[in-house]
């Protein structure tokens, strides 16, 4: 486990370093002065100019350049955002926690769906339920997200009038900031009106949870059947069925375990895929998450927000993704190394 | 005694040529490949078949609905849109611009991605172990946050969305042909080759990039439909295809505003987007369909 743990470490630090590298190379990519693209103040005086130089060492190699913006990245200096003009590292902290808790919503249902249907259609593999679920899976991976969020909305907020559109909560509760995750926050506030604030808060994200989840509950059913299909196909369930377990104690007790360890391998790289959908339907569900905001500034050509949102966002979905290659290692020792049975 | 075979040759069909064989047996990969083939002849002639221009407008026939409904006209088939622009014909041109330049996008990647992995799986050590993380990296971001960035260096645009995608998806044709590549060189007929003195180029060429065709095949409809998916979220994000474009999210993008009270501008470039993936997922479901079975066969 300790090769392992330095392994993922090294690569860890290489990618960073990388990301890093990126980043600093877009603010020469933009248009404009690298040094105004990369601290974002574009009203700067002539003195402040100097001392920004100073600050960037615009006036020695690029190697020193980069050296000083891993400091300031370092020391949680992000710059100024170019349209606000207020720092950047703030804002990413306030939109950040909205965007992780819709895509964790989003992933929980994903996985609750998926997976389930992934192991049904792997147990009839090749009956009809199996071809249903297969069908169901290739249109949900194909159904562009924008248009079915579009299709949520005219169905469930103005067609039926059951939930919410656009926003995270209604603008009636005061929720104070603590974590940025709402439900943690609105447990933490001590308002009288607490319960109301999380029933709305929850109809609010019901929507534009099941939107993002599509996708990758169809991506989850493909994986656990496949894995499903290769675990029933093993010696050990053989084995078990000669012993005379009825088909219901094979996947309950030894099927269902090895095929999950498989799934969670690749929950990293949909978490990925997740908050890329979720970008897109921050937009059009008016959450207010970095997606949202990074698309915005965008529109606003506004360069140090665009680099520091994708340096930020790039970083955590690769923490999550080591995260999930740890989680992977400590559930299966194959992963760890061949010398664990083979 | 009768006998069935006239001809002494024997034929072999080449992989590729085997893997049609199979493919052509299954139904439904056949209905995806039909309407392939149907919206890349849409994509060519949409200037020939569309009954007007997509930016024309009818300033007598705004938000008509589709003909059938009862205030429908029969002569907008499909209805137009809040300048009275025939919603058919620029369905009809968005084919081009989204489906086509799908197609041309991904095989611009392939070209490129084949030949750096080729290239890329022939060398060992430092380079090759560097190469390897740096992949690692670029395929953990997912390929629309590098379009939207990539789209943001270059700023807004059509032209700027195909470059962006194709080299979002280069990355993805690098991985599976270096992995590929190696593979092969493992095998006894790579090493016979070898024995006779043929250089890696000539092994690369010969040998090997004839039996890995169609898992690049298969590779390319994966990255079509994600081509055609981020044109169009582009497209409907306002990043990609401006203004009068005919391009299928850019329409839907436009139709949102009246999306209350003229609900086809926005059903309809959804359903031709939604249609257009589905056929591409399904020609490539089979294609691997058909892989599986001649690897077991």
């Amino acid at each position: 486990m300790l090769i392992f743990t330095l392994r993922r470490i090294s690569l860890f630090i290489f990618t960073m370093l990388i990301l890093a590298m990126v980043s600093f190379s877009l603010s020469f990519l933009f248009p404009g002065k690298s040094v105004i693209n990369l601290s974002g103040q574009i009203n700067a005086t002539p003195s402040q100019l100097i001392t920004l130089n100073q600050n960037y060492q615009t006036d020695k190699s690029i190697i020193s350049q980069f050296g000083s913006y891993l400091s300031h990245i370092a020391s949680g200096d992000l710059g100024q955002s170019m349209a606000s003009q207020s720092p950047i590292a703030n804002e990413i902290a306030k939109l950040l926690p909205a965007t992780i808790e819709l895509s964790l919503v989003a992933l929980f249902i994903a996985m609750s769906i998926g997976i389930p249907l992934g192991f049904i259609a792997a147990i009839n593999h090749n009956k009809a339920s199996d071809n249903a679920i297969l069908s169901f899976a290739m249109v949900g991976y194909s159904i562009p997200v924008f248009w079915l969020g579009l299709l949520a909305i005219l169905f469930f907020s103005i067609g039926l009038g059951w939930l919410p559109s656009a926003g995270q909560i209604s603008l009636l509760f005061e929720i104070e900031y603590v974590t940025g995750i709402q439900f943690i926050d609105i447990l933490l506030s001590d308002s009288p009106y607490k319960w109301q604030a999380f029933n709305d808060a929850s109809a609010h994200i019901i929507l534009p949870a099941c939107v993002v989840s599509l996708a990758p509950a169809t991506i989850f059913i493909r994986l656990s059947r496949a894995s499903m299909i290769e675990v029933l196909a093993t010696g050990y369930i053989r084995a078990a069925r000669a012993k005379g377990l009825s088909s219901r104690q094979i996947i309950f007790r030894h099927a269902i375990r090895n095929a999950l360890i498989k799934i969670v391998r690749h929950i990293g790289l949909q978490f990925a895929n997740l908050v890329t959908i979720a970008m897109v339907t921050e937009v059009i569900f008016s959450w207010p998450g970095i997606g949202r905001w990074l698309i915005e500034s965008i529109y606003q050509r506004d360069y140090t927000a665009i680099q520091s949102g994708l340096l930020v966002l790039s970083c955590f979905i690769f923490i999550v993704h080591i995260l999930t290659d740890f989680i992977y290692a400590a559930l299966n020792p194959l992963a760890r190394g061949n010398k664990h049975g083979s | 005694m009768a006998r069935e075979k006239i001809y002494q040759e024997e034929i072999f069909p080449s992989p590729f040529m085997q893997l049609w064989l199979i493919f052509r047996r299954t139904p439904v990969a056949m209905l995806g490949f039909t309407c392939f083939l149907f919206l890349i002849f849409f994509a060519i002639f949409a200037p020939l078949l569309a009954p007007y221009s997509p930016v024309e407008g009818h300033l007598d026939m705004i938000l008509l609905p589709p003909a059938w409904h009862p205030d429908g006209n029969v002569s907008f088939l499909l209805g137009t849109d809040e300048l009275g622009r025939d919603m058919l014909s620029r369905l009809m041109y968005g084919t081009s611009l989204t489906f086509g330049l799908s197609f041309i996008v991904v095989i611009i990647s392939l070209v490129i991605g084949v030949i750096i992995g080729s290239l890329s799986a022939l060398t060992k050590g430092f380079k090759s172990s560097f190469l390897n993380h740096f992949l690692d990296v670029v395929l953990s971001i997912p390929s629309l946050l590098l379009a939207i960035i990539i789209v943001a260096i270059l700023g807004p645009g059509i032209s700027n969305t195909v470059w962006a995608i194709v080299i979002v998806l280069i990355p993805q044709f690098i991985h599976i042909t270096r992995y590929a590549v190696k593979e092969e060189f493992r095998k006894d007929y790579v090493l016979a080759s070898r024995l006779d003195g043929a250089s890696n180029f000539r092994i690369l060429h010969y040998s090997v990039l004839p039996n890995i065709v169609e898992r690049i095949m298969s590779q390319a409809t994966l990255a079509q439909s994600t081509a055609i998916l981020e044109i169009a979220t582009l497209g409907f994000l306002g990043l990609g295809a401006q203004i009068p474009l005919p391009e299928w999210g850019a329409i839907l993008a436009n139709g949102l505003e009246r999306f209350y009270i003229a609900p086809w501008t926005v059903y309809l470039p959804g359903l031709a987007i939604l249609f257009a993936v589905v056929t591409t997922n399904l020609v490539g479901e089979g294609m691997r369909h058909a892989l599986k079975l001649r690897k077991e066969s």
